[in-house]
């Protein structure tokens, strides 16, 4: 098992949270705390770097999901960047392809 | 002790005489001394237990006076109530018959009200014609030992009272163990079916694999009429796992049934299914949803035909085993995970089973099913497409038995909780006899 780890930086445009190692069963609970406690303003775009993300199961899709209610919740948008392809293969399976706003890498954002 | 050279034995006559003398003179000093003080209770009494004669030991343990004692009392006068009783009953009776008696326990009453729990021995004295003279006994004061055997009682009973506790709260715990799963049992049953209604015109298999037997599962299947001679089946899984995976599955059960009632459109089924969901759990930053693929099928059309129309939301693809040895997903591409935006947009497919062809529903136990040591070794989408063409074609039940056999050959592999569904028409056409309906495969693993 990878550990989760998550550091988060701010940008003029909204924060960037970058996800690294395992998003488990048991792990996802560390992002959903992490997002609970994350400000987000109206007008701003919370991005997550999924770089390396190493495992992402339906927990950690559950998890991506809480982040978009709470981006939305505050009028901002969220948008993905760097999506592993097999994490790609999984939203594409369930539709949340066009849910979630794709972008190949974090840099747009910085 | 140890003697060593180092102290010399006493030796010679003259040595000898001298420490014999000696000890003679102190002991016939203390012969009196040694009665009266002796660290046990002495009394004589006459053959009635009146007595004659006691030592200063024992009126020291009593507290009480000689002059009040001496011919005026007897020895059991001396005892408690408990004590006289058994002085009556055994201890005297005995006495006369053997002489002699040891180590009776007893308990005298001391002046001050207090017990006092004693080892008593005695011993009748006869005199030279073989009568009873008197009786001589000895008390011991055995507060000591009784408090020793107390403390034994005491701790027996606490080790006793504490394993009756420990026994007590693992029956309780069994209990409630028993009273949970028979709970839990009967909530399973109310999310997923036991047996499938028989269809005309059909066969259906169903299999449903528990990752964890005490835990509810997430996945859901169902198969029930609907308006005309159409049936509708569904099958799907929901986030998460528990009790809340219990009543998100509970809810969509039932709200497709409501659904599918009303508008028998796999499509608008789902359509409502989603607009239920997520107008129940949007907000509160705890995202519930669904996977489904909800179905209806018509049968006995031309030629035992019958129509299959599907709409997923954010399912695995559907797979059909044609007659004629084929295998294929039957994609239906565009749907979404059921209940996480407003208008969740559904993929529909549609096709016809011909006789011998079957139609599975699978949840992603069965694809994501873990065949190598890394967490993204997967059995996978294509492996399953290989799987359906070695088998095809086959029977609803024939596939559930194969499907059933590749996920005990999974293993730990398969940590998840599996549904399986299929449905088809049989490969010999007959006619729909609702006398002798096809009876169900089902079957419940854990």
């Amino acid at each position: 098992m990878n550990p989760l780890t998550i550091s988060r930086r701010d940008t003029a445009t909204g924060p960037v949270l970058h996800v690294t190692g395992d998003l488990d069963y048991d792990q996802a609970p560390v992002l959903r705390d992490r997002l609970d406690q994350l400000p987000v303003s109206a007008g701003q775009c919370l991005v997550l770097d999924l770089s390396g993300l190493a495992f992402c199961d339906s927990s950690g899709i559950t998890a991506l999901l809480a982040a978009r209610q709470h981006a939305l919740a505050a009028d901002a948008d969220i948008v993905l960047t760097a999506v592993p392809a097999n994490l790609m293969r999984v939203l594409t399976l369930v539709g949340l392809d066009q849910v979630f706003t794709l972008r190949p890498d974090s840099s747009a954002a910085s | 002790m140890c003697r060593t050279g180092g102290v010399p034995e006493p030796t010679g006559t003259g040595d000898e005489a001298h420490t014999t003398a000696a000890f003679t003179a102190l002991l016939e000093d203390s012969v009196e001394d040694l009665y009266e003080s002796a660290p046990c209770g002495y009394l004589s009494t006459m053959m009635d237990g009146t007595i004659a004669k006691i030592n200063a030991t024992l009126l020291d343990w009593l507290g009480l006076d000689r002059e009040a004692v001496v011919g005026r009392k007897r020895f059991a006068d001396l005892l408690t109530i408990g004590g006289k009783l058994y002085h009556e009953t055994h201890f005297a009776p005995l006495l006369r018959m053997q002489g002699e008696l040891r180590g009776i326990a007893l308990e005298m009453r001391r002046q001050d009200g207090g017990r006092l729990p004693v080892l008593v021995s005695a011993v009748v004295k006869h005199g030279t014609e073989g009568e009873p003279l008197l009786i001589r006994i000895t008390v011991f004061d055995a507060s000591d030992r009784r408090a020793y055997e107390q403390e034994l009682l005491r701790r027996r009973e606490d080790a006793e009272r504490a394993r009756a506790e420990a026994d007590e709260a693992r029956r309780q715990a069994e209990a409630d163990r028993a009273r949970l799963a028979d709970a839990l049992a009967v909530l399973q049953r109310s999310l997923v079916p036991d047996s499938l209604p028989d269809v005309p015109g059909l066969e259906t298999a169903v299999h449903y694999h528990t990752a964890s037997p005490d835990q509810l599962g997430g996945d859901f299947y169902d198969l029930f009429p609907v308006a005309g001679d159409r049936w509708a089946f569904f099958l799907g899984d929901v986030c998460g796992k528990g009790p809340e995976a219990a009543s998100l599955t509970s809810l969509t059960r039932y709200t497709l049934r409501a659904a599918a009632h009303h508008d028998p459109d796999p499509a608008s089924a789902l359509s409502t299914l989603n607009a239920v969901l997520h107008e129940r759990y949007t907000g509160g930053g705890n995202p519930r949803y669904c996977t489904c693929i909800f179905g209806i099928v018509e049968p006995g059309g031309a030629q035992g035909r019958a129509v299959v129309r599907l709409a997923s939301g954010g399912h695995p693809p559907a797979l059909v085993l044609r007659a004629d040895g084929r295998a294929e997903f039957l994609p239906t591409p565009g749907g979404l995970l059921i209940g996480v935006v407003p208008g969740a947009p559904i993929g529909t497919a549609e096709t016809v089973l011909a006789p011998g062809d079957t139609v599975v529903l699978y949840t992603d136990g069965l694809t994501e099913a873990r065949i190598g040591p890394g967490r993204d070794d997967l059995f996978g989408e294509d492996a399953l497409h290989a799987f359906a063409t070695d088998h095809a074609p086959a029977s609803p039940r024939g596939v559930i038995t194969a499907l059933t056999e590749l996920l005990e050959g999974f293993g730990d592999g398969l940590d998840d909780d599996t549904a399986l569904l299929a449905l088809g028409v049989p490969a010999t056409p007959s006619t729909p006899d609702p006398a002798s309906p096809t009876v169900p495969a089902t079957s419940h693993t854990s």
